[in-house]
């Protein structure tokens, strides 16, 4: 393999891994707020959560870009912060965290949902804060069903196409990842690239889900 | 101790749950039928249930007053709640669960220290194990641990040996009496079953779709029920107070007040010297004249002093030395043409006489 390629392949794995830690805040806090609270609006935050889920992921890239470009929000944080998104590794880090978001939420807010509730309640008469309920009993208990949620997220990060190729663009050594590689070897008919490429995403697949299966076994005893 | 529960207005699913009463017992049971709206209030005292209309007070410190808008927290509370299904944190071992709320509070009850607590519900051999692995009376006496060494300033116990088989039951009793008695800790106990109201409380609080039918002294409330309401809830009529005098042959001899009465022993142990004697007005069959000799062992000569309907049945209150209630038909009080102030006979089976185990109670 290439330097090109390892290039590509750690790029892949560290930009999804770090979209999956950035997100699990926010990620836990919404799925813990849906499973547990009733307010008005929650349908439609339910429903906005889960737009990058349903969507085109090339429409969700637009979407981003219109945002984050130079007229947006972009514009801004380069005119006070001094960096841009668009077209920058950053740019794949934002379109790999939306659209694996939902699928964090999804997982976490059905495990909050199966911790029994009268468990926090009770933790609460014992003296114990929202917080610290939250830490000592709601995550533990739902710990499966979130590390099955990040391992989702992270899986889909790692395949990520649509939205990444919209907002980042596909350059060399910048903002290519393993799917976009793919499709440029498919593409430049360098089929034997394109095949390597493939078995690296399997591969990378594979320990992903071996090595959460094995956390949560772990879990379990 | 004082609990002052005002204006209380839940609406639950078929009626509205309604309390304004002031509990001073040490032990106190909330009674009722399976929902009577027990547990809502025990939820609604924890702070667990927000109400529309409520006002929950304990000593001097208000807790909750929809009027002004106060609502502490339920972690401000200061309240040991052990629910039903007793909560127990599946993920924690013993030790973590039974440290989960302890800490030193400010005027907390300082002989609520661990190692105490845990001799007293004797589970020091459980510290280490994993909650998973206790079994059903363990876990109860854990969960209780629990509650107590949040130092609470009240503890409530949700129908605490209901999940338990009989023969366990009787064992875990005297725990709870131990911890009311040690720890002085006062305690609102939700129960179905008069025996462990008769056995543990001193106050009792009926409650029947969920309004208080009546508040008070235990043995008041079982000797004279407020309403039919009540009598039905509580289901025995005479229940007196009394001190054992000797077990023989399988007969336990007991005194109440003037009359000696004889009951069949219920595999009470001959330590608990004081018993209420219960018996069901049903099982009382009144002799007017002169007695004949019959299989009875319990004779108590008497007096009618009140006889009232109860639907097909007639209700009659005689005085024995003791207050009894005896249910006959009507046919038969025309029969015998008893009036008030008639002097009669009162005849009790031994086997009808049922004892419940007063546990020592040596500071009330």
């Amino acid at each position: 393999m290439s330097a090109e390629e390892w290039q590509i392949i750690w790029f892949t794995a560290w930009v999804a891994g770090l979209s999956t830690i950035i997100i699990l805040p926010f990620g836990l806090a919404a799925a813990w707020v849906l499973a547990r609270h009733d307010w008005p609006g929650k349908t439609l935050f339910e429903t906005v959560i889960t737009l990058p889920l349903v969507m085109p992921p090339v429409a969700t890239g637009l979407l981003l870009l219109t945002c984050f470009g130079n007229n947006g929000i972009g514009g801004m944080i380069h005119r006070y912060l001094g960096f841009r998104i668009i077209f920058t590794w950053r740019a794949v880090l934002l379109a790999l965290a939306v659209m694996s978001f939902p699928l964090l939420v999804r997982s976490a807010r059905t495990a909050f949902e199966g911790v029994n509730p009268r468990l926090e309640q009770i933790a609460r008469t014992l003296g114990a804060g929202n917080i610290r309920v939250f830490f000592t009993i709601s995550v533990p208990l739902a710990m499966r069903g979130i590390i099955s949620g990040m391992l989702l997220a992270y899986a889909r990060a790692l395949g990520e196409f649509g939205a990444t190729v919209m907002v980042a663009g596909n350059i060399a050594g910048k903002t290519t990842t393993i799917s976009l590689a793919i499709f440029e070897s498919v593409q430049n008919f360098q089929d034997k690239e394109a095949y390597r490429l493939l078995g690296v995403s399997v591969v990378l697949a594979f320990v992903a889900v071996w090595a959460g299966e094995w956390v949560v076994r772990r879990k379990k005893s | 101790m004082a609990v002052l529960l005002k204006n209380i207005s839940v609406p639950l699913a078929s009626f509205t749950l309604r309390v304004d009463v002031e509990i001073r017992g040490r032990l106190t049971a909330i009674f009722g039928p399976s929902g009577a709206g027990k547990t809502t209030l025990l939820d609604l005292v924890a702070g667990l249930r927000p109400a529309d209309f409520a006002f929950v007070q304990i000593d001097d410190r208000v807790l909750t007053d929809t009027s002004r808008g106060v609502f502490l927290p339920p972690r401000q509370r200061g309240i040991g709640y052990v629910p039903q299904d007793l909560a127990l944190f599946p993920h924690l071992t013993v030790r973590q669960n039974l440290l989960y709320g302890q800490k030193p509070r400010e005027g907390a009850n300082s002989s609520l220290k661990f190692d105490r607590v845990v001799e007293v519900l004797e589970i020091p051999s459980l510290v280490q194990r994993r909650v998973t692995d206790l079994s059903g009376g363990e876990k109860q006496r854990v969960a209780i641990a629990r509650a107590l060494l949040s130092s609470p300033r009240l503890l409530l116990l949700d129908e605490p040996l209901a999940s338990l088989d009989v023969p366990l039951r009787a064992r875990i009793i005297p725990y709870l009496a131990r911890i009311r008695d040690e720890f002085g800790v006062p305690m609102l106990y939700v129960t179905h079953d008069r025996f462990e109201a008769l056995a543990l409380a001193d106050e009792m609080v009926v409650l029947v779709n969920g309004t208080v039918a009546q508040a008070g002294p235990v043995n008041e409330l079982f000797n004279r029920p407020a309403n039919s309401a009540v009598a039905g809830v509580l289901a025995v009529e005479t229940v007196l107070k009394g001190l054992v005098e000797k077990v023989e042959n399988g007969l336990v001899t007991v005194r109440v007040g003037p009359v000696t009465l004889a009951a069949v022993d219920q595999d009470f142990s001959s330590e608990q010297r004081e018993v209420y004697a219960c018996i069901r007005a049903e099982n009382v069959v009144i002799l007017k004249g002169a007695a004949i000799a019959n299989s009875a062992r319990n004779h108590l000569p008497g007096v009618v002093r009140m006889l009232g309907n109860d639907g097909p049945l007639m209700r009659v209150e005689l005085d024995c030395g003791v207050p009894l209630t005896a249910l006959l038909t009507r046919r038969s009080c025309e029969e015998m043409k008893l009036a008030p102030g008639d002097r009669v006979t009162a005849q009790v089976k031994a086997q009808h006489v049922h004892l419940i185990g007063r546990l020592p109670n040596e500071i009330s």
